[in-house]
């Protein structure tokens, strides 16, 4: 503590005029977050914007170019095509798994289930399994020989479609990512509803309205916020989809191509490839690509909660 | 080694979870205990021997099993060295790792293992000792032919040949017998056989190709006669997957595939197990470093297995390739390079080293070793009866010359999957996928400043 003002004595601070000493107090609670921000977050940030102006070759080594790199990146089709498929996974998959999770999200809340501990705990635990062991275990259920979709087809007298194969593995993916983040979700609504104060409940029991209608005129709207949280939270996980392509990769290798997602591309690259400057380039697309769509649905909810 | 050895994962779980916390805690340090080091240039052996009586702490990367036994008979050898090995992952998983530590210039290994078709890549990019100038040239003759020539790279010896993956055809013989079917001697003798073995049971084949494994097809590219890889100079390469025997591997087994004869499905992975050790798979054309892993893998069909030499495409012929293996480079970071030149060198050709690498499993690139008769008449449970080292070391001795990598072959492999290997799981025209492929590559490497030429 008395590294901030090695001049003086912790004592003299009190001294000074009031506005400062809070100032000063204010910034020492921030300064270790500053730094860890600083180091972690803005430096990495600033040297990957830094690198996507130089290209380094195998041969001629390091040249300053300006913005090649991004003129590359908007003209090429494997990161495009990459994009659009993340896109379209964003499109079905996040309103699939917050649907989910809303609905458990107000089972739970309804007072209805017998041990909702056990339901909260149960939903969430995916969450809890790293995500490559998540896809590795749901790559031994797709299995169509031996795996459980093998089984279910053997069961039917019948051969189910390939969940590995091109037509299903990105709603594959999809079912995994939905199983992981379903519970996590879940439990941002669930806090949500457990902050409605109670008189809300009160009045609408006087006024003779079910759950159903409960659900509807309070719980829903009030869910506002977290809905939005999770949205953008979801959003943001879409377009940096890798972990579970990149594991079903070894299991599909002609489907899970290496640039199936963006971030999966610009891995390939720049670590196959020792492409880090063109890598660093499409990171800091893809970044801004993710921060305008999330500022965007923030904004656009926002415009239309105030005009409600 | 295995070429793409990080499928692995799918065969055990529980081996794949140590494999990912060994890979989080693989952080080597490259700090000695203060040997001086002496500046790269015309060490003779005798000052090989002299730094290993200089206390000294070198890291070891590598990613072979049980390496650390063969690593403690050296400690035991030479008590001043103390060498950390560290598993930082394997193949591509360590070159990551690898890579970003001389990108750095910290953090790096002494000595790493590396896969030839790696070799050249690292070596190009000034990352590895030339090891000429600690006067390894003499030990040439101490390893295969194919062995030393996959250490050069422009002119250069870069690394000690730990490993190598002579190919043979594993076959099973009760299959085989059921159907009154011999090994085939000719790729035209296999693809009848698998006429015969896909008719009897729709659901078996003669055997699998994995859409997603560049060094396999490579390897069968390099059996019939294709050298698609050519390093002129440092600068200068060329591709050409057009040419005679690319077009001949092209022909046959695009014909297989279409009539779904082979089952274009991923290796290594646990349902490709699981077919290996039912009989779903009647064949295994691979390096000479599997029975390890079919024995521990499926244990159930030892006995059922034989060994023979690789189908020719002529009669007569005797004519092998290389699939995998790897080698033992030195860091230029190493800030003890004799030290870690001399450990190098000592566990890839001491008779006592190379020994204990072959019993645990590598597959020996010593011609020493090759011709030692108790190698030679080793017995294995898995083949029966049969002497499985005989035929490997073999086909050891004739491995058709002339193969190259490229010196950006990490990258080439990584995009395989991408182009060839889409006509392999769709059973279409593999010429077009070869071609899709050598663009790719072509592409690359002229955007990393190499002039490239392509057929």
């Amino acid at each position: 503590m008395s590294t901030f003002s090695p001049s003086a004595p912790p004592g003299d601070v009190r001294a000074r005029a009031p506005g400062t000493v809070r100032g000063v107090h204010g910034l020492l609670f921030f300064t270790p977050f500053l730094l860890v921000f600083l180091v972690a977050i803005a430096a990495p940030l600033l040297y990957a914007v830094y690198l996507s102006f130089f290209q380094d070759r195998l041969v001629g080594g390091v040249t300053f170019v300006g913005l090649d790199n991004y003129r590359r990146a908007l003209t090429d089709g494997l990161f495009h095509a990459g994009l659009l498929r993340v896109a379209l996974f964003l499109a079905v998959q996040v309103p699939v798994m917050l649907g989910v999770a809303l609905l458990a999200a107000l089972a739970i809340d309804s007072g209805r289930l017998r041990f909702p501990g056990v339901f909260r705990i149960g939903f969430f635990i995916p969450y809890a399994v790293p995500s490559v062991v998540a896809a590795l275990m749901w790559g031994y259920l797709y299995g169509r020989r031996f795996g459980l979709v093998g089984d279910i087809g053997g069961w039917l007298g019948t051969t189910l479609p390939d969940p590995l194969g091109r037509s299903w593995m990105l709603a594959s993916i999809g079912n995994v990512v939905t199983w992981e983040y379903m519970g996590y979700n879940m439990l941002i609504l669930y806090a949500a509803l457990r902050a409605i104060p109670g008189e809300l409940y009160e009045a609408c029991q006087m006024d003779g309205a079910g759950e159903i209608r409960k659900a509807w005129s309070i719980k829903i709207p009030a869910l506002r916020k977290a809905l939005l949280l999770a949205t953008v939270f979801s959003i943001i996980g879409s377009f940096q989809l890798f972990n579970e392509p990149n594991v079903l990769q070894s299991l599909a290798p002609s489907v899970v191509t290496t640039s199936y997602t963006p971030n999966m591309y610009a891995y390939n690259l720049a670590f196959n490839g020792q492409q880090f400057n063109y890598s660093a380039a499409l990171a800091v697309v893809l970044g801004a690509i993710t921060a305008i769509i999330a500022f965007t649905t923030q904004g656009s909810a926002n415009r239309s909660g105030r005009s409600r | 080694m295995p070429p793409t050895p990080r499928k692995r994962l799918w065969a055990v779980l529980p081996a794949a979870l140590a494999l990912t916390l060994a890979a989080c805690g693989g952080t080597g340090t490259g700090a000695g205990a203060g040997a001086g080091d002496t500046p790269a240039s015309g060490a003779a052996p005798a000052d090989l021997t002299k730094a290993l009586d200089t206390p000294v702490t070198l890291t070891f990367w590598t990613w072979v099993p049980n390496l650390d036994k063969t690593v403690a008979l050296f400690e035991q050898r030479y008590p001043n060295v103390k060498v950390n090995v560290v598993n930082a992952g394997q193949s591509a998983d360590e070159y990551t790792k690898l890579q970003t530590a001389m990108k750095a210039g910290t953090g790096g290994p002494d000595v790493a293992q590396v896969e030839f078709f790696a070799l050249p890549q690292f070596a190009l990019a000034k990352q590895l000792v030339k090891l000429d100038d600690y006067g390894v040239a003499s030990l040439r003759p101490k390893y295969t032919a194919s062995a030393w020539s996959q250490v050069n790279f422009a002119g250069g010896v870069y690394g000690f040949p730990q490993d190598t993956g002579p190919m043979v055809m594993f076959y099973r013989k009760d299959i085989l017998d059921r159907l009154g079917l011999q090994p085939p001697k000719t790729w035209q003798n296999f693809a009848d056989a698998a006429e015969k073995i896909h008719a009897d049971d729709p659901r078996n084949f003669i055997s699998s190709i994995d859409p997603g494994d560049a060094g396999g097809v490579d390897s069968l590219l390099w059996q019939a006669g294709s050298r698609p890889f050519q390093t002129v100079t440092p600068t200068q390469a060329s591709v050409n997957l057009k040419d005679a025997g690319a077009a001949a591997w092209s022909a046959l087994w695009s014909d297989l595939l279409r009539r779904k004869l082979v089952d274009p499905v991923p290796g290594w992975t646990n349902e490709w197990w699981q077919g290996m050790g039912s009989g779903r798979y009647a064949m295994w054309i691979t390096g000479a470093w599997a029975p390890g892993s079919m024995s521990t893998t499926i244990p159930k069909t030892a006995g059922k297995w034989r060994v023979a030499p690789m189908p020719q495409w002529k009669a007569g012929d005797q004519v092998t390739a290389e699939n995998g293996g790897s080698a033992d480079v030195v860091l230029t970071t190493s800030k003890n390079k004799t030290a870690a030149v001399a450990f190098a060198q000592w566990l890839n050709s001491d008779p006592v080293a190379v020994k204990s690498l072959s019993d645990n499993g590598l597959f020996p690139a010593t011609t020493g070793l090759l011709a030692d008769p108790a190698f030679l008449d080793a017995p294995n449970s898995l083949f029966g009866d049969q002497r499985p080292n005989k035929i490997f070391a073999e086909s050891s001795a004739r491995v058709g010359t002339g193969w190259q990598y490229l010196p950006f072959q990490v990258y080439a492999n990584s995009v395989f999957k991408d182009t060839a290997g889409q006509p392999i799981s769709t059973g279409s025209d593999l010429a077009a996928g070869l071609t899709a492929w050598q663009r790719r590559i072509v592409e690359y490497g002229e955007q990393q400043g190499f002039q490239v030429t392509s057929g």
